[in-house]
């Protein structure tokens, strides 16, 4: 027999209550990996190739109020500005659906590759986009998701605009961090709605990383004082105004994940000094053989830290398979859907998992440290 | 015969460093489980709480949002001219037409900014929403760049304190005075002259319509007349109907709730099985003592189900005062339907208490379930044997 | 001799311990009439406790017969056994086996629960029987309060307070000073002669043993006079 071994054997003496506490671990640890991955995502949105040459430019009253579409003249005359699209929310409602499962934009066809290049599709599909008025390209989750396809017809309602608008669909792209969005053109809606010369929104693509700061200043310049005055931002920062709207949900999660935190050491620590008590006697016979306080204080370390260690495995391990396997999109009704579990993520939830180990371990340590022999021995008569 | 309540009351007291932290375990789970489900139902009961049962809501049909709403001046006309319409005193009829838009404002604790609904609205449209009181400065007056601000959106956004201003759309508005919406929808608005609003945010059309009809019969047929009138493409539903709708944004909170609810409770049952499982084990001769008494086996079951319960029904009233300070703060996030500020309290009924200890119960039950039939299988003679 | 209360014909219990098997108790057969204080001595692991736990219906024999008062005892389903020592027998141990949440009255009125008796009812036969053993005023008191000695009257009280014919006790004097034992067996002896009670009672203590109106052996399972 060695020592590893006899910690082994001891750890699973009682098999029953082992497997309880590494469960319970487990449990807390893949809520507290679901958590942190929430919060990152609430917090740092996935960042899509090409995102750092790419500039929104929404009216500075807000995001839902529209631009005129002279501005665009004037964008392009911007140095360092490599491409401009319109980017008008539709917000059409498909097949009487309660609410907007997708999101559809209508822009510039022939900008689709030069602004938003990480959209992959097959060269068919640009051609037609920007060869038929009423096409449309599909993101490859919706498709998928309405088993439509190339060639399709689908008509949508709009919440924002009268009426309702058909399209058929040009090409199914993939590749940016969301498939889900419908793009379609700008001139079909203009035309279809009688736009009085407005759009949404611009998104625009410079030339280099250089560029960004002059060209958003410059944007923002060029329509102080205007009927429309601009906010041009980065996509980074476009995206972390969202975040800043969602406002307390955020703070919400990361005291959630506190709690959860907090509980699963009481529980752990509870369950772990309940199992060396019970044990009081062997260690109380281990100290009459001759073996010393750090001796058992290692005994107890070791068995707390590989309950921990166990429960972590099971609870990083399991979210971390079906976060990455699992369809997320499906899971969280569209709220999320990257969820990546990062090493980062899995790290701190490691590093729980050891504190944890330390911290149930120390209530015993000290009993153990307290208690003489004969007591030790007395105890369970 | 059942064993007697105190006997398995001062058993849970007598184990009470263990059983402290599983009711305290049991405690955080409840506490976490109703106040996430209390923020649902403070945003489904602002929503659920607002307007007056004698108005009707009118907006573009197909629109989901009062901002992306639009009704025109020609439309307004028609349908203020109708005889159907309540009027006050003077003769006026009860129309209101409204500008609703958002503004991108920062937020008070810097961390960037978020959209706020600003309602355009003439002095029938105040009298139509008796729920909106004046708690500080005056109301605005028409014609001048001023507005008033929801106490509850003033604590959360920079510059709307009474007496500040802010700049908008290149102009500059200020703040004259502070009301309360009485937790309705409105706590989440900023309220000014629709007139002002229009010529402000560059808007031909109205958003939407508040009227009053005349009695419950030309409610209606008002709503009907606009039904079938080929000229309006318009959607009238009652006022409450309307905002009692718009609760789709609690869903993810719900789905948040319901996720951790379940997973935290898987925990819990772990949690109550360790302590029940050790507390059986460690009276065992105690269990062999009362079937050499002559209890029976489903009155032993009966007693460690009912100690577990016990133990979890205290879990659950402590998670429930342990949520119970936050009864009532507001909070606030962007609704996905109007895409702006929604403020809403964290509302803890009497019924979701009931509910929080409920599922405390049942985790105890659960957790309790199998150390209990272990207990109840106990031999009688191996009971005696260990000493 | 009197009518007997406990009839007992060719009973044996074997035992498996593994690949083994263990003669507990071989072919016994045993008379015990009403009103004897039976004293069951013998080595450990000589099956006295066994035969006792039989006669008291908390273990069942391999075979043979074991009648107390005319019930086949060992014929009787888990829940009728239960119901059948609750009225019937009167159990004591060696570890007193209280209820540690339980003051002393509780744990005298604890058989009663499963009874038809009120509660009125209860707490008179509750106070009787603490009188019996001489404890009416350590009524409030919990277990850990009480002597060894004390501890172990409370637990006659308990097996006497449903009035059962007849008292099995375990080794009853086995964790007590001779103090408290002498005690004890003085309430039981009393017990026999006041209230008439059948006792049987194991022990491997002659002293002990001494205070019975009948001794005898089980050596390896089997009786030796």
């Amino acid at each position: 027999m060695t020592t590893a071994s006899f910690i082994l054997k001891n750890a699973f003496r009682n098999k029953r209550r082992a497997l309880l506490s590494v469960s319970s671990v487990a449990v807390s640890l893949f809520l507290l990996v679901t958590l942190q991955v929430a919060l990152r995502e609430l917090t740092l949105p996935p960042q899509s190739a090409g995102a750092e040459l790419r500039v929104a430019v929404r009216n500075k009253i807000s995001l839902t109020n529209p631009l005129p579409v002279r501005q665009r003249k004037i964008i392009e005359k911007v140095p360092g500005v490599e491409a401009v699209t319109p980017f008008t929310w539709f917000g059409g409602k498909y097949k009487n659906e309660e609410g907007m499962s997708f999101a559809q934009f209508a822009m510039d066809a022939d900008k689709l590759q030069s602004v938003f290049g990480e959209a992959k599709m097959n060269v068919d599909g640009y051609e037609k986009f920007t060869a038929e008025k009423d096409a449309c390209v599909l993101g490859k989750i919706t498709a998928d998701k309405y088993h439509l396809k190339v060639g399709d017809r689908i008509t949508l309602d709009s919440t924002v605009y009268p009426g309702s608008l058909s399209f058929h669909i040009a090409g199914i792209y993939a590749g940016t961090p969301d498939d889900r969005n419908m793009l379609f053109r700008q001139d079909y809606l203009d035309e279809s709605i009688g736009l009085p010369g407005y759009v949404g929104m611009w998104w625009l693509k410079v030339r280099s990383a250089d560029d960004m700061v002059p060209v958003i200043q410059a944007i923002n310049a060029a329509f102080q004082n205007t009927a429309a005055e601009v906010r041009a931002e980065s996509e980074r920062n476009f995206q972390l105004g969202f975040i800043s709207m969602l406002g307390n949900i955020k703070t919400l999660i990361a005291s959630i994940s506190t709690v959860v935190v907090f509980t699963l050491v009481l529980v752990t620590a509870s369950t772990m000094s309940m199992a060396v008590r019970e044990r009081f006697r062997e260690l109380a016979i281990l100290k009459a053989l001759g073996f010393q306080r750090r001796e058992l204080f290692a005994f107890i370390l070791a068995e707390s830290f590989g309950l921990a260690g166990a429960g972590a495995i099971a609870g990083i391990g399991s979210a971390y398979l079906l976060y990455t396997f699992g369809d997320i999109g499906k899971m969280t009704a569209g709220i999320f859907v990257a969820f990546e579990v990062t090493p980062r993520i899995m790290g701190f939830a490691a590093l729980v998992a050891a504190l944890l180990g330390i911290a149930s371990a120390v209530a015993p340590a000290l009993s153990v440290a307290r208690m003489s022999v004969v007591g030790g021995l007395k105890t369970l008569d | 015969m059942a064993l007697p309540l105190t006997y398995n009351f001062r058993n849970v007291l007598v184990r009470w460093r263990a059983t402290l932290a599983t009711i305290l375990g049991i405690g955080l789970v409840v506490a976490v489980f109703v106040l996430v489900q209390s923020l649902a139902i403070g945003l489904e009961k602002s929503a659920g709480n607002t307007g007056d049962p004698r108005n009707l809501m009118i907006v573009r049909k197909g629109s989901t949002a009062e901002s992306t709403s639009q009704v025109s001046l020609a439309q307004f006309q028609i349908i203020r001219y109708w005889e159907l319409i309540a009027h006050d005193a003077a003769g006026t009829p009860l129309v209101s037409a409204d500008v609703v838009t958002l503004i991108s404002q920062p937020r008070r604790d810097g961390r960037g900014e978020a959209n706020v609904s600003v309602r355009g609205l003439t002095p029938v449209g105040m009298t139509l929403r008796p729920q909106v009181k004046l708690l500080t400065g005056r109301w605005f007056i028409p014609g001048k760049r001023e507005l008033i601000v929801s106490r509850k959106i003033a604590r959360r956004f920079a510059g709307f304190q009474v007496g500040e201003s802010f700049r908008t759309a290149g102009n500059t508005l200020s703040v004259v005075g502070e009301f309360d919406g009485s937790n309705s929808a409105f706590d989440s608005e900023l309220w000014m002259d629709a007139d002002e609003a229009r010529s402000l945010f560059d808007r031909q059309n109205y958003s939407s319509l508040l009227v009053r009809a005349a009695n419950p019969e030309a409610s209606r047929e008002i709503i009907n007349r606009i039904e079938s009138d080929k000229r309006l493409p318009l959607l009238a539903e009652p006022e409450v109907k309307y905002y009692g709708d718009q609760t789709a944004t609690a869903l993810p909170i719900k789905i948040l709730g319901n996720f951790l609810a379940t997973a935290m409770s898987i925990g819990a049952v772990f949690a109550a099985m360790n302590t029940m499982y050790a507390s059986v084990g460690s009276r065992t001769r105690e269990i062999g003592t009362l079937r050499v008494l002559g209890f029976r086996r489903r009155t032993i079951l009966a007693g460690f189900i009912l100690e577990g319960a016990l133990l979890a029904a205290i879990g659950g009233i402590l998670g429930c005062l342990l949520a119970l300070p936050l009864h009532g703060v507001s909070t606030g996030t962007m609704s996905f339907n109007s895409f702006s500020e929604t403020v809403f309290e964290f509302r803890i009924t009497p019924w979701l208490a009931v509910k929080g200890i409920t599922f405390a119960i049942v985790v105890g039950v659960i957790g309790s379930l199998m150390p209990a039939i272990r207990a109840s299988r106990l031999p009688v003679i191996a009971a005696l044997k260990s000493l | 001799m009197a009518e007997p209360i406990v009839t007992i014909r060719e009973l044996s219990k074997v035992y498996q311990q593994g690949e083994i098997q263990v003669m507990a108790l071989d072919r016994i057969t045993l008379d015990i009439a009403a009103g004897e204080f039976l004293a069951l001595m013998g080595p450990s692991g000589s099956g006295k406790s066994t035969l006792l736990h039989i006669i008291a219906g908390v273990d069942r024999p391999t075979s043979g017969v074991c009648l107390v008062q005319g019930i086949e005892v060992t014929k009787l389903n888990e829940s009728q056994l239960a119901d059948w020592r609750n009225h019937n027998v009167g159990f004591i141990f060696q570890t007193f086996n209280l209820i540690p949440v339980l003051t002393a009255a509780e744990n005298v009125e604890l058989p009663l629960l499963l009874t038809r008796l009120n509660r009125a009812e209860r707490r008179k036969q509750v106070e009787t029987a603490l009188e019996v053993v001489g404890l009416s005023d350590r009524a409030k008191h919990l277990p850990r309060q009480l002597s060894g000695g004390q501890e172990q009257r409370v637990a006659i009280a308990r097996a006497l307070v449903t009035d059962p014919a007849l008292i099995v006790a375990d080794e009853p004097t086995g964790n007590l000073d001779s103090h408290s034992a002498q005690e004890v067996l003085g309430a039981l002896q009393a017990l026999r002669k006041d209230a008439g009670k059948t006792i049987i009672m194991v022990t491997h203590d002659p002293k002990a043993a001494a205070f019975g109106t009948r001794q005898i052996h089980l050596e390896k399972g089997e009786l030796s006079p």
